[in-house]
């Protein structure tokens, strides 16, 4: 496991269980599912990972209507009619119709690559059980070519879920599992540091006090997280806001806090100020 | 390697495959956690647990079988075993000595509350000749004392583990992820994310056809002389319809935020194909209300109900079950509106008659409601219809009887 091991990059501070976690997915070719809140970087950890190892990442975007066979292949059936209609060129070589989807492709990739499955939870229930065979053999069958795909490496595989819904247990058990806790004060210090090339200490823990203070009112429904923390900073930043007005004041709130009966919330508590 | 752990494991709940096992074992193979009882910890648990939820579970197990195996984190001696064996209690409080542990202690705080702790400190030294375990004032585990490990006392001095890669049984005792167990009470998330589940598809719908169907058009094609002809079908709809009955009686205030929550989720839901939401007030008789405020005349007949909304119905009723016995039994036993000649329980029983799937959520089950004389209503209703605690567990198993009255 030494020649691929991951150890975080300079942008994307990882905790030692992750990359741990990380490490052990990749050296027992299994999927690594990551949960989390929003916002605590579970798509960007791929990146880094494709990053710091150097390979190419491919992304699937799952949505709600998404079904597994999209990630393999698609066969395009009516533009193949219409093209039989027309006349088109290569229509009797199916071949020609087979579109590959992103799992597709990353297992046709000749060098190993990084495949991100984001937001798995976002498709139907029964999604994942679909994957199964795919995710264990690497490989998959496309009826129309009678051609079997299979990898030629396995790719590093890293699914995400915002745990909306439950996985179905069969997914589960071949996946390793990790779950990305919402980041301390100091390893939130450390992200936000290296989010920017330059940040003034003062104003990052003006904020981040702030930003905590908002995260422990129990009735604020949608938490702000990282991402809105960083956002916040940079808004922060460029508008040159003095450090004694970010606790009292909290401009550009909406950045961090997006919905309206929040912001009442926080108005609610922060009479005091 | 480890066999014993794997029982320990199922017997704590874990539902751990013997394939999950086996990678586990490969991982031991390859050496991937080192020498280290903590990563070992962290591996076992990313492989072998697939929940957060179950995260409390697995650490129980991991405690028992490897509660006495030395851990390699820096720890004086005697703490070590002082925390982690129960015995030579005798022993181990001859050879404590004061100073020792405070220079210790001294060492693991920040300057913050140093003068404060120290005072203490000194002070309990002085007073303290026995081990303990449990309490909230003296050194030991599990207390709220500020002194000892695995406490709950937030500004105290943690004697063992350090922050980042924390040492196993420190992790495990703090019991961090206790918040994600399944019998905690739901969220508001939570609560749409059962109600997904709640579904049937159909595709015998009114719904504009969408879905390219591919038999239909070679079929079509074919028929057209090989002309193109393309056909589209109605794709998949949920075709459940729910009705749901919330208690809005006086018991049930302290429960208002957790009705609000599984309302909302009902509410935002939008793949039922129908939703209905009425209310009574501790028991449902001949009339349910429109409004949580149950006002006369605001409302439906029950009648009206059985009537309009056909057996397909599946009712979610949310009430704690608290009344008095007339209230259930007595023909007039509703004192905010009329009875209409039947008692509480006879109208619940033409509901069970009319509507084929109810189930219950009560946020305040008791699970011996039978045992007890003053739970009569709450014992009786239970027969009646499949009870369930409002929690993540229950409100998961009341779905699952909803659409499958065969399960649980």
């Amino acid at each position: 496991m030494s020649e691929t091991n991951f150890k975080g990059t300079s942008e994307y501070i990882a905790s030692e269980q992750l990359l741990a976690a990380v490490n052990i997915a990749i050296a027992l070719q299994k999927p690594l599912l990551v949960k989390g809140e929003p916002g605590t970087g579970k798509t960007m950890l791929a990146e880094a990972v494709a990053k710091a190892l150097g390979k190419k990442l491919i992304i699937w975007n799952i949505k709600s209507t998404t079904k597994a066979q999209d990630g393999l292949y698609v066969y395009d059936t009516v533009q193949r009619l219409y093209d039989s209609q027309f006349g088109g060129e290569n229509v009797d070589d199916i071949a020609h119709y087979i579109k590959l989807g992103k799992m597709g492709e990353a297992f046709k990739s000749d060098e190993q690559v990084v495949l991100l499955i984001d937001e798995i939870d976002k498709a139907d229930l029964e999604f994942p059980n679909d994957l199964l065979w795919e995710l264990d053999k690497m490989e998959f069958y496309i009826h129309e070519t009678k051609e079997t795909v299979t990898a030629k490496t396995r790719p590093i595989v890293i699914i995400t879920s915002n745990a909306e819904k439950e996985l179905p247990d069969a997914f589960l058990r071949r996946c390793i599992f990790h779950y990305i806790e919402f980041p301390t004060p100091e390893q939130m210090e450390e992200i936000v540091k290296a989010h920017f090339e330059t940040i003034d200490d003062d104003l990052l823990h003006e904020a981040m006090k702030a930003f905590y203070e908002i995260r422990k009112m129990r009735d604020v429904r949608k938490k702000p997280a990282t991402s809105e923390l960083i956002d916040w900073i940079q808004a922060l930043n460029l508008g040159g806001i003095p450090l004694d007005k970010i606790q009292k004041e909290l401009p550009f709130v909406g950045v961090i806090v997006k919905k309206d009966e929040d912001l009442e919330t926080i108005k609610k508590n922060r009479i005091g100020y | 390697m480890f066999t014993p752990f794997f029982y320990i494991l199922k017997a704590k709940g874990l539902d751990v495959s013997t394939t999950e096992w086996l990678t586990l074992m490969d991982a031991l193979d390859k050496e991937l956690c080192g020498a280290s009882l903590t990563n070992f910890y962290y591996m076992a648990r990313m492989i072998l647990v697939n929940s957060e939820t179950d995260f409390d579970k697995f650490d129980k197990a991991f405690l028992e079988y490897f509660k006495g195996i030395k851990a390699t984190d820096k720890l004086p001696a005697k703490y070590k075993r002082w925390l982690e064996t129960e015995e030579q209690e005798n022993e181990l409080n001859r050879l404590m000595k004061p100073e020792d542990d405070y220079n210790y202690l001294m060492q693991n705080k920040d300057d913050k509350d140093k003068k404060k702790v120290e005072e203490m400190f000194r002070e309990r030294k002085a007073q303290q000749n026995t081990r303990h375990d449990g309490g909230n004032q003296w050194i030991g585990t599990n207390g709220t004392s500020a002194f000892g490990h695995s406490g709950k006392a937030p500004g105290g001095i943690r004697m063992s583990g350090k922050t980042g890669m924390q040492s196993a049984f420190a992790v495990i005792d703090e019991e961090r992820y206790r918040d994600w167990r399944i019998d905690k009470a739901l969220n508001y998330r939570q609560f749409q994310v059962a109600f997904r589940r709640l579904r049937q598809y159909s595709s015998r719908l009114d719904v504009p056809k969408t879905e390219f169907d591919l038999d239909k058009t070679v079929d079509k094609t074919c028929d057209n002389g090989g002309y193109l002809s393309i056909e589209y079908s109605q794709p998949r709809k949920n075709t459940v319809k729910l009705l749901l009955l919330f208690d809005s009686g006086g018991t049930m205030i302290p429960y208002m935020h957790l009705c609000n929550n599984l309302f909302k989720a009902v509410d935002k839901a939008n793949h039922f194909k129908d939703v209905k939401t009425y209310y009574f007030h501790n028991c449902i008789y001949s009339h349910v209300y429109k409004t949580p405020e149950c006002e006369d005349g605001d409302w439906v007949s029950s009648d009206w109900l059985f009537r309009n909304l056909d057996a397909d119905y599946k009712v979610v009723v949310v009430g704690d079950m608290q009344m008095a016995p007339e209230e259930l039994y007595d023909k007039d036993g509703n004192y905010r509106g009329p009875n209409d000649g039947f008692s509480g329980y006879e109208w619940l029983k033409l509901y069970k008659k009319h509507f084929k799937r109810i189930v219950w959520l009560n946020p305040a089950k008791h699970d011996y409601a039978k045992l007890m004389d003053w739970m009569q209503a709450e014992a009786a209703i239970q027969d009646l219809f499949p009870t369930y605690k409002l929690s993540v567990k229950g409100l998961n198993d009341a779905i699952k009887k909803l659409m499958n009255p065969a399960a649980l």
